[in-house]
């Protein structure tokens, strides 16, 4: 039986050029079938991330419509004790209430910046990088 | 239909008198102490061991320091990196960290065993969740005063604003500052009563669908997988807003050491 002479040498077992294109065949049909698979997982993963943020958009997005009532709510309290203990009904009220819009708003600023900041730390830490990034 | 309210009522169940105060122990009570008791028998139980590698229990409760700890640097930790203090400044916020660690596994245990049918949820009372955000309120403004002194005034008087608006400023966020108590526990309470209501009131359409009878009791099908939809986000609605309480704690937190910005 003359020797192999690809280079290959498999410890005796000679391989056919028939088996060779079968065993490439099936390497081939696995990788497909692995290749899909991975495609499904990552879909899976990515829904799950795609949950996790549809999450997280909901609870920030119910904590900046309370920011802003809770400070308008605030305003208006305030001037309305004021008007009382002051007798100025009911001007106090009416100034105090654009006051504490005007603090809603700056709430809700603060809070976009802070969120910014936050998007930022962490996709600054993990995207780009394939080690987390530790700064401290 | 069932009354969607109905879920909420506080029952007493031993009548209580302190002093003149009403201390009665209600159903939300009951059900707060038996959050503490669970998380606390947790806590004791699954450290038992204190294995270098630990058991299921005890990498679960691992688990919830690491998340916790976390939370806690990530918030009060950023900001003064770049003031070379290093490691040594890790006690001045890490003190904190039973505080939140309790506030956010109670409100979590209590989420949670709002999600078990037949119980009852103390954190959709205004009461709970406002003695709670107090709580915060007050700590931040005496560890505000005692680290910094009258310096904790400056959390209301941003640099670089000119003087003829600074009254108006000033006032705004003194009103700013006075809200966060109010929006801290209305959030976790209207989370929390609303989510239940909606529950509720789909659980309540099957019951009907199916009294009507006939073709109507195949419809039943469309309040129950909206039930069963809303279950899930339930489940996440009630973590998330645990976790959203303490990491707005931890934030308040820090404008108390820092008031500078």
């Amino acid at each position: 039986m003359p020797k192999s002479t690809d280079g290959q040498d498999t410890g005796g077992g000679q391989l056919s050029p028939q088996e060779r294109a079968q065993f490439e065949r099936r390497v081939s049909e696995l990788n497909a079938k692995l290749e899909k698979r991975r495609a499904e997982r990552g879909a899976e993963a990515a829904d799950d991330a795609g949950a996790a943020m549809r999450g997280r958009g909901m609870a920030y997005g119910m904590r900046m419509a309370s920011e802003l009532v809770g400070a308008v709510l605030v305003g208006a309290a305030i001037g309305y004790g004021l008007d009382w203990v002051l007798g100025t009904k009911p001007w106090l009220l009416l100034v105090f209430f654009v006051l504490g819009f005007a603090a809603g708003v700056l709430n809700v600023m603060r809070g976009y910046e802070r969120l910014q900041a936050d998007i930022k730390r962490e996709t600054g830490g993990n995207i780009g990088h394939s080690v987390p990034d530790d700064d401290d | 239909m069932p009354d969607p309210i109905h879920q909420f009522e506080i029952k007493r169940l031993i009548p209580l008198d302190l002093f003149g105060l009403d201390a009665t122990f209600t159903n939300s009570a009951l059900f707060m102490l038996l959050a503490a008791v669970l998380v606390s028998g947790f806590l004791i139980l699954s450290m038992q061991g204190r294995s270098l590698v630990p058991t299921r229990l005890q990498s679960l409760a691992e688990m919830l320091y690491e998340f916790v700890a976390n939370m806690v640097r990530d918030t009060m930790g950023h900001g003064h990196d770049d003031h070379g203090h290093g490691h040594g400044h890790d006690q001045g916020y890490m003190k904190f960290f039973p505080l939140v660690f309790t506030i956010f596994i109670f409100i979590l245990t209590l989420n949670m065993l709002g999600m078990i049918p037949g119980f009852f949820t103390s954190t959709s009372h205004l009461a709970v969740t406002a003695g709670l955000a107090l709580l915060v309120f007050v700590t931040v403004l005496i560890v505000g005063f005692a680290k910094n002194g009258f310096g904790f005034l400056k959390l209301f008087v941003p640099s670089g604003v000119p003087i003829y608006v600074l009254p108006l400023v000033v006032a705004i966020e003194i009103i700013s500052f006075l809200s966060r108590p109010i929006s801290h526990s209305v959030r976790l309470f209207a989370n929390m009563l609303a989510g239940h209501i909606t529950l509720k009131v789909f659980a309540g359409f099957i019951i009907m669908l199916l009294g009507a009878g006939g073709a109507y009791g195949i419809l039943s099908i469309l309040p129950l997988t909206m039930a069963t939809a809303l279950t899930a986000l339930e489940f996440l609605v009630a973590f998330l807003q645990a976790y959203v309480f303490a990491m707005l704690t931890c934030m308040y937190l820090n404008d108390a050491l820092h008031p500078g910005h």
